[in-house]
């Protein structure tokens, strides 16, 4: 047990901005530039509010002799202080409105020129990447394929899910490490088989959580090459905070030259074909009845 | 200017009342356990709640501990705690998940709403209108009752194999209905509590209807009431969505349904037995448990439902103590509530616009976006009401005469951690800047400067200002400022600091941080949080302290300790079953202090007008728009 009191004192002494962890995507700066903006406006009106608040209770403090001022109120007063905040929330709704519609609207996700599809899983607690292959065409999705062996639900029938490649933990502690190129627009489609967990990149400002039965498309386009923590944000169960992996953003060729790699040493044999599973999960599906 | 209905009520409980005084023989089962006097009950749901406050409480440090020093043996108790819960001293990543989900239920569920509603609503109503008792004081008894029974079950889950629920106080599904019998008591002691809750409202509602004294008109109720009536009426809408939501969850998991589960789940527990499927097979080797029945069920339909009551739920938590904080402000300032009509109608509009924003929980859900859009303007449209709160507050301070009591050092404290609170919840309301603070510690510290900063220092003022009525003895005033002040110093450096650990990325319900290298700058800070939290967690021991000592030493109350104006003070020093004494009238409005022309500085409700009181109104140019 040790205690280091000026790392322990930092919030203190340090401007609350310079915690963010360096931005590296597009839209970021403009997200960081909104907190920045509400976090100027709110530290104005704190300075103002308790300027007034402290004000008050020093020169109102009580005395013998004083005598209350006794006055109800004054609605020019109420009308000020009800439009004000009216004009400068309407202003923040605007401009967020704005940043919202490029960061996230599923209707603006700009044309991708990377494609890739991410699951959480809970069996272990990680995340498991999917590229098209080198066909660059993703098999098609089967749900009642889905199992551990094949958990995107590869359809074992098409030609183009035989080269898809998976990418998952190495193994033991280890976190699963994802290429993706820098300077690209990468649509991410996420997923989940089990319970919700939440997709986090700190650096790239993104953040969305992956719901299973449905695929939500996420946007984001890298700008700094480098190695940056992925972390789940959604309580997935008692090893939610050990969800952490690995994206590691390269130049072109580098994303190029991992991808080949990744494609020598996937054995065709490894194809997530598992007939057998597939067949065993799907026979009492469709011999249940529908409850609602 | 009476009404018909106030008239004719207020005849029948003043036989009632009549009728009350004689029932002295009454035993002593009836008497305090299950009784149907208000006061009693009032009382009852603060003692379970201060209780639970406890527990709720040694959770939160228990989550610090490990946050602090991950993987250390927790100091004193850190060894005799039994081997399910921790190893090695350590509290283990299991258990964590279950104490921050108790953590959380139990400090809203069973501390806030029981006190802010329960406790404040039953002991000011009666007595702040003049009346009696409640209009149903069995279904109040029945109210109370409910609870101990819902926290028994709730907590019965850590001794379960499995331990209790560990989805979160939210718990979302699919995590939910698949994480055991621990959810399951946590499903059912909500649906109590809930119950518990809607007896509570229905029962404030007819009584503010039905029973106010003679001559008391809508607006002349202190704002308090005021605040505890809109508080009733979002209970009784919000409630029974929240009692749909849980029935709904528990039929997932019991009787196969699947309003949340999706189809083709592949949940992680193999040795789960609350699904019912098959296992997936793969020669002998058991790979997983497949949810098969059901299907096409939709996780997010839970969170709809489950925020369509949870955010009106914030405001059933902060709008008694907004009403408190008004009372308090205005008696200790001697002077009339500033705006007292704007402030009512503020409290209308926070009310409504609470159930049109509960979207702004799911920005990052899954949700269609567009959705995001609407969610976020009628969030940010909620600062307004809220500024014109914090604005009538500063002006009933304004050119008063201040007096810092234990009461209103409270209320003052309520004002400058609910402006912090405010400020906060504008960059979450924005729903681009909430992709990356969502689910941070930045929601953490803003829920805590609302529900802790805001929501509990008003209880506590509630509790300095109205204990001599519940008592009959004065609360220690010294005593009740060094919990003041040790509250409030320590409440700011446990929770101020979580804003950069938000701004940080600092995900909340991790069990270890440090595994993420962007995190582990923080665990100094995380540490300081820490020892702050178990002082501020310690300092809650002078309150319960100057309560015991309080009930033996204390002075004995007056019958109008603070000079105030409400009704509860027209009541005798420690009222008994029927509370009033004499007959109450209502001649003016709540907030009548410091008139010119009056020896005294208060103008009770109750005092009949003597000589011309119309001319000493006339006298006042502003009085006229309130009177």
């Amino acid at each position: 047990m040790s205690f280091d009191v000026s790392k322990a004192m930092e919030w203190a002494y340090k401007d609350m901005l310079t915690f963010f962890p360096e931005n590296v995507s597009t839209f970021g700066s403009e997200l960081d530039n909104l907190f920045a903006m509400i976090y100027y406006a709110s530290v104005a009106i704190f300075f103002i509010t308790y300027g007034i608040l402290i004000a008050f209770i020093i020169l109102y403090r009580h005395q013998e002799g004083r005598r209350a001022y006794h006055y109800h109120g004054n609605n020019l007063m109420e009308f000020t202080w009800t439009l004000l905040p009216t004009f400068l929330f309407a202003g923040i709704g605007l401009w967020s409105d704005d940043a919202w519609t490029k960061s996230k609207s599923a209707y603006r996700v700009p044309n991708p020129d990377v494609t890739i599809d991410v699951l959480g899983y809970q069996s272990g607690f990680g995340w498991q990447f999917r590229y098209p292959g080198p066909d660059g065409v993703f098999g098609k999705k089967d749900r009642n394929q889905i199992s551990s062996a094949n958990p995107f639900g590869i359809d074992s029938n098409d030609m183009h899910g035989k080269d898809d490649l998976v990418i998952i933990s190495p193994g033991g502690a280890r976190p699963v490490e994802a290429h993706l190129p820098i300077n690209k627009n990468v649509l991410v489609n996420l997923s989940s088989n089990d319970v919700l967990h939440s997709f986090f990149l700190p650096n790239f400002r993104v953040k969305q959580d992956a719901v299973p039965g449905q695929w939500i498309k996420v946007w984001f386009n890298g700008t700094k090459a480098g190695r940056y923590e992925i972390a789940c944000a959604e309580l997935c169960g008692s090893g939610h905070y050990n969800m952490r992996g690995l994206l590691i953003m390269d130049s072109q060729q580098d994303y190029d030259a991992w991808l080949d790699q990744q494609y020598k040493l996937k054995k065709p044999e490894t194809a997530p074909v598992a007939d057998s599973t597939a067949t065993l999960a799907a026979a009492p599906d469709s011999t249940t009845t529908k409850k609602n | 200017m009476q009404t018909a209905i106030a008239h004719a009520h207020d005849a029948h409980g003043h036989d009632a009342h009549g009728d009350h005084a004689h029932h002295h023989d009454v035993s002593f089962i009836r008497k305090y356990v299950f009784s149907t006097d208000h006061k009693v009950i009032a009382k009852q749901f603060m003692l379970a709640s201060l209780l639970f406050l406890f527990v709720g409480g040694l959770f939160a440090l228990l989550i610090r501990w490990q946050l602090a020093y991950p993987g250390e043996a927790i100091p004193l108790i850190g060894n005799i705690l039994p081997d399910t819960w921790v190893s090695d001293g350590a509290v283990t990543a299991n258990f964590y998940t279950q104490l921050l989900s108790l953590h959380g239920t139990v400090m809203i569920f069973y501390v806030i709403i029981p006190l802010a509603v329960g406790m404040f609503g039953n002991f000011c109503i009666p007595l702040m209108i003049g009346t009696d008792d409640m209009a149903l004081p069995r279904l109040n008894m029945f109210s109370f009752w409910l609870v101990p029974p819902a926290g028994l079950i709730l907590l019965s889950g850590f001794f379960f194999d499995s331990g209790a629920a560990a989805a979160g106080w939210t718990g979302y599904p699919p995590l939910g209905p698949s994480s055991g019998a621990g959810q399951t008591t946590w499903l059912i002691s909500l649906f109590l509590i809930g119950f518990s809750s809607i007896m509570g409202a229905t029962n404030y509602l007819a009584t503010i209807v039905n029973k106010r004294a003679k001559g008391m008109q809508f607006f002349q109720m202190p704002l308090t009431i005021w605040a505890l009536f809109i508080t009733a009426i979002l209970i009784t809408l919000g409630t029974p969505v929240l009692a749909a939501a849980i029935s709904m969850q528990l039929a997932d998991q019991y009787l196969h349904t699947s309003f949340f589960m999706p189809d083709n789940l592949l949940v992680g527990a193999p040795d789960n037995s609350m699904l019912t499927g098959a296992f997936v097979q793969k020669g002998n080797e058991l790979l997983e448990h497949k949810q098969l029945l059901g299907g096409g069920g939709q996780p997010i339909l839970w969170q709809h439902l489950f925020w369509f009551y949870s955010h009106p739920a914030v405001y059933i938590m902060i709008l008694p103590g907004m009403g408190i904080v008004s009372d308090v402000l205005a008696t200790f300032a001697r002077k009339p509530l500033y705006g007292y009509k704007a402030m009512i109608f503020a409290i209308m509009g926070i009310a409504f616009l609470g159930f049109i924003v509960w979207g702004h929980h799911m920005f990052q859900s899954g949700m269609n976006p567009l959705l995001g859009t609407t969610f976020m303007l009628s969030t940010i449209v909620i600062a307004v009401p809220s500024a014109i709160k914090i604005f009538n507050w500063l002006g009933t301070i304004w050119r008063g005469d201040i007096r810092f009591t234990a009461a209103n050092l409270n209320a003052l404290a309520f004002i400058a951690t609910f402006i912090i609170g405010g400020l906060s919840g504008v960059f979450m309301a924005s729903a681009p800047v909430d992709i990356y603070i969502h689910d941070t510690y930045f929601i953490v510290a803003h829920i805590h400067y609302v529900l802790f900063g805001g929501a509990l220092f008003a209880i506590f003022a509630g509790i300095y200002y109205w204990f001599p009525k519940m008592y009959g003895k004065m609360l220690n005033e010294s005593l009740g400022r060094k919990h003041f002040y040790w509250s409030f110093v320590f409440f700011n450096l446990t929770f101020y600091p979580m804003h950069i650990l938000g701004v940080g990325g600092h995900m909340r319900r991790i069990y270890n941080p440090y595994i993420y290298e962007f995190l582990q700058q923080f665990q100094p800070m995380n540490q300081f949080i820490t020892f702050a939290a178990i002082i501020l967690g310690f300092s809650q021991l002078i309150l319960i302290f100057n309560i015991f000592w309080s009930l033996k030493y204390g002075k004995a109350a007056p019958r109008n300790p603070w000079q105030a104006n409400t009704l509860e003070w027209a009541a005798p020093a420690h009222p008994g079953h029927g509370n009033f004494d004499t007959d109450i009238t209502v001649y003016r409005g709540p907030y009548e202090f410091s008139l010119p022309g009056r020896s005294t500085d208060f103008y009770p409700q109750w005092e009949e007008p003597q000589g011309q009181p119309e001319e000493v109104q006339a006298k006042d140019p502003h009085s006229s728009q309130h009177a």
